[in-house]
């Protein structure tokens, strides 16, 4: 029990100090950087899902991220309706897409199973690039911005408080995972699948109802940054360079705990801003800089500190009471 | 079940692997509380025929009728639900979660709730004398005490029928001894347990009635006493005979 | 110039140019793939960095062509010590810590690299499409109806060549058969007495010489960009998943099925959607045909 609460003790004080923040801070900067913190962080949650509770490493969550933004972006540009019920469509068409991703992670193990993500999330990219007519092709979509909720224009204050929901909502899909029953048979399925199997949990099944889980949380993630950036550009969307960017909070912050991915995005998305703002003069030049940086921290914190950030929390927590 | 009504019937199970046959034509029944011993030399089949009658092979002919279902070629997780319950010969346990943890997970097969779980998973730990590692990651254990955990978690989805696959290798003798005391147990408060193993010695302490397999293939079938003087069983052990001698 | 479109009016003439499209196409992958097949077969890792390695082969050749007039077969044999020392340095640095760790750390380590890799070129030299064009590009062969590039069939002959020269030193040399029984039986070989860890880097070093060299190459044949190298990774899992995971010839053989579907495919469906292929293809081998052509060696690797 007190290590439970120590632990939510954390969140407490991260989701606390966003959600007061806006009342407190009117910088727009700093509340910009604020969003894109939680957002990063809740899809980072939402990849920790399939990879860190169920075992399920992809490298190609960006086809989910993807499909929100378009579903997002298409239904306000082309139907002319509302970025909420773009959210609906995106979200079904993702888990759509789940069960593929899921299906093919009962077939392949583990690199390949990444591999194929990747591939899945290129077919993405090539696909909608091409298909001018329908998604404008590879100019992309700039959204419109309009001021009211149900067309997701908010202020800043108001975006911050979005992307705390859409952020606590993740979390608290990986504090079920933590505590439930589907959670500790995830758990089985990920630590040894056999054994798993031979103790009556239906590793298949589960394994795609994680994937597709993460996929629509992903998803919604993806919708909500389309109506937010104002602009869906399918090079980026399905990128890998984005599926790792998920992944690299999780891994930093600690792969497989609830509040792992925020810590890692906290992180990373603080270096980011703090980057952009150093090296506002240079062009594009910058955009490839932090991603060494990542690349590098990737491989480092993975052989170096496999715990992430979260893990070394914990070490510290332990030396203490020993202390 | 009552006592003596058949609870696992194989009828004339095969399962080959391209051109290996490595289960030939393999017909047995077992009776509600017995505990049935396979044993055989390397390579006889013995674990692929766990592996089909669990349900992680599929058998090129024959049924596996366990309880009166045909469960032949089920998946294991719906095998395992219906009472049948293995344990591996390389344990396989959840090596980073807590040994309370691997066993809860266990009983989450019969139980919908995490705390009757974890309850259900703490009696079951300490039947198995697992007690004072209760919180120790299963990857810290030594061999002994994954295997005792390899039989806790399989005991915690509360099966009719359990099969152990060599939980006796590699333990030292006081280990051993735990072991044949552990599984006697259960057998006595009515649970059927089939046992494939190696060390004779246990084995002819714990079982009723054996069956030998060879190639694949049923050689000798009956009780202890009876298997040690078999003819074919003392040549299919040609070089092996030693083990024999122990028992 | 695409290498894939055919220009022949008649159907025979139509199928005789798909015919040796594929061949020629078929092999150059090979030798992209050779060193891929190498490398997975004797480590057992899945390296998410090899198409990275390709495309600063390609950068090489475009650099030695627009600074100094060198012709990319020039480069060819400068590239191969060059890039056998990157192998060394890269093993020691990164792949080394990571052959016998768990999955994960195996694909975020190599993702990292690749990551790494894509963006120093794209810092250093910038996501600018670049073009090595030279003078045999436009000069122009016929044989019976057929059209090619004169780039495209010296590629082509070079590439055999290394190919063969690679299967040589696998079967012929002491150093070679090591390797392969190294790639049968890792622990077997520990127990001969094998220094596993110099068997591996020897690989790997040998696996990106092949792979560097290849993009030295193809720089003629394709884009020079930094993601330039995606398309091949898949491409070239393809190949070794066809060709059973870790057989030379059966890698050659996968090499000419994946040529063969990206030139009729092209041919088809014209080439902007070429890139699709790799990827509709990789996964319907992955799903349908896990084990490879002929066996399963290593197929457990893949979970079947």
């Amino acid at each position: 029990m007190d290590s439970l609460l120590r632990s939510r003790g954390g969140a407490l004080v991260v989701f606390g100090l966003a959600a007061v923040t806006p009342l407190v801070v009117r910088d727009a900067y700093f509340l910009d950087s604020l969003v894109l913190i939680l957002l990063w962080g809740a899809l980072s949650a939402a990849w920790n899902v399939a990879g860190g509770y169920a075992g399920q490493v992809s490298i190609g969550h960006a086809s989910f991220f993807g499909i929100g933004a378009y579903a997002a972006a298409l239904m306000v540009t082309r139907f002319g309706r509302g970025p909420w019920l773009g959210m609906l469509v995106g979200v079904v068409i993702s888990i759509g897409a789940g069960f593929v991703i899921g299906f093919l992670s009962n077939r392949l193990k583990g690199p390949y199973f990444a591999l194929s993500t990747i591939a899945f999330s290129q077919v993405l990219l090539i696909g909608v690039s091409r298909w001018r007519g329908f998604t404008a092709g590879g100019e992309g979509i700039p959204v419109p911005f309009r001021p009211g909720f149900a067309t997701l224009g908010l202020g800043h204050a108001g975006w911050v408080y979005m992307a705390l929901a859409a952020a606590l909502l993740c979390y608290a899909v990986e504090v079920y995972l933590e505590r439930s029953r589907v959670g500790y048979q995830l758990a089985g399925v990920r630590e040894d699948e056999d054994a798993a199997e031979a103790l009556g949990i239906p590793t298949r099944r589960l394994k795609v109802f994680a994937v597709t889980l993460s996929a629509a949380l992903t998803s919604i993630c993806g919708s909500l940054w389309a109506q937010y950036i104002g602009f869906v550009d399918p090079t980026y969307v399905f990128s890998v360079d984005l599926s790792v960017r998920f992944a690299l909070n999780a891994i930093i912050g600690g792969m497989g705990t609830a509040l792992g991915p925020y810590l890692g995005s906290i992180l990373i998305t603080s270096l980011e801003t703090y980057l952009r703002a150093t090296f506002s003069g240079v062009k594009t030049g910058f955009a490839g800089i932090y991603l060494i940086i990542y690349g590098t921290a990737l491989i480092l914190v993975v052989r170096f500190v496999p715990d992430g950030l979260a893990g070394i929390a914990a070490r510290l927590r332990t030396r203490r009471a020993h202390a | 079940m009552s006592e003596g009504a058949t609870i696992l019937a194989l009828e004339r199970v095969t399962k080959r692997f391209g051109g290996l046959t490595a289960v030939a034509d393999v017909s047995f029944t077992v009776p509600a509380g017995e505990l049935l011993g396979i044993i055989g030399p390397n390579g006889a089949g013995k674990t692929t025929l766990f592996n089909v009658i669990s349900g992680y092979y599929r058998p090129e002919g024959g049924r596996v009728v366990f309880h009166g279902h045909d469960v032949t070629g089920q998946p294991p997780h719906a095998i395992c639900r219906l009472g049948l319950t293995r344990t591996f010969q390389l344990v396989k346990p959840f090596g980073n979660l807590s040994v309370t943890d691997n066993v809860m997970i266990g009983a989450l097969t019969r139980l919908a709730s995490v705390r009757a779980a974890r309850v259900e998973a703490q009696r079951v730990v300490e039947t198995c004398g697992l007690g004072a590692h209760a919180d120790t990651r299963a990857r810290a254990l030594p061999i002994g005490l994954r295997k005792r955990l390899e039989v806790a978690r399989a005991l915690a989805t509360g099966p009719r029928l359990l099969l152990l696959d060599e939980v006796m290798s590699g333990l030292n003798p006081t280990e051993l001894a735990a072991m044949v005391e552990l599984i006697r147990r259960l057998h006595a408060e009515g649970l059927t347990v089939i046992v494939i193993e190696h060390i004779m010695a246990a084995m002819m302490r714990l079982a009723r009635r054996i069956v030998v397999l060879h190639h694949g293939e049923t050689i000798a079938e009956g009780p202890p006493a009876a298997i040690g003087q078999d003819r074919r069983v003392v040549d299919a052990y040609l070089g092996e005979e030693f083990v024999l001698a122990q028992a | 110039m695409d290498p894939a479109r055919p220009l022949g009016p008649a159907q025979i003439d139509v199928l005789a140019q798909l015919a040796v499209a594929t061949v020629l196409l078929g092999g150059i992958y090979a030798l992209v793939s050779v060193g891929l097949t190498l490398i997975f077969g004797i480590m057992r890792v899945v390296n998410f960095a090899h198409g990275e390695f390709l495309m600063l082969g390609m950068y090489l050749a475009f650099w030695a062509f627009s600074l100094w007039a060198l012709d990319p077969y020039f480069v060819l044999f400068v590239s191969i010590p060059v890039f056998f020392v990157v192998g060394l340095v890269t093993y020691a640095l990164v792949m080394r810590g990571v052959i016998h760790a768990s999955h994960n750390v195996q694909i975020f380590t190599t993702v990292g690299l690749s990551t790494v890799l894509q963006n120093v070129a794209l810092v250093a030299w910038s996501g600018d499409f670049r073009f090595v064009r030279p003078w045999h590009l436009s000069t122009v062969l016929r044989a019976g109806g057929t059209i090619f590039n004169l780039t495209q069939v010296v590629a082509f002959l070079i590439a055999v060549a290394l190919t063969a020269a690679l299967v040589a030193f696998m079967r012929w040399t002491h150093a070679g058969r090591v390797m392969r029984a190294t790639a049968q039986d890792r622990d077997a070989a520990t127990l001969m007495g094998i220094d596993t860890d110099r068997v591996y880097r020897l690989s790997f070093a040998i696996g990106i010489a092949a792979v560097g060299s290849a993009g030295v190459l193809v720089a003629p044949l394709y884009s020079v960009y930094p993601t330039a190298g995606l398309q091949f990774v898949l491409l070239s899992y393809v190949v070794v998943v066809l060709g059973g995971l870790g057989d030379m010839l059966g890698a050659m053989l996968g090499s000419l099925i994946v040529a063969a579907v990206e030139v009729a495919g092209s041919y088809l469906f014209g080439a902007a959607w070429k890139e699709i292929f790799y990827f509709l293809l990789f996964i319907l081998v992955l799903v349908f045909r896990p084990a490879g052509l002929f066996g399963q060696r290593g197929a457990e690797t893949l979970g079947v």
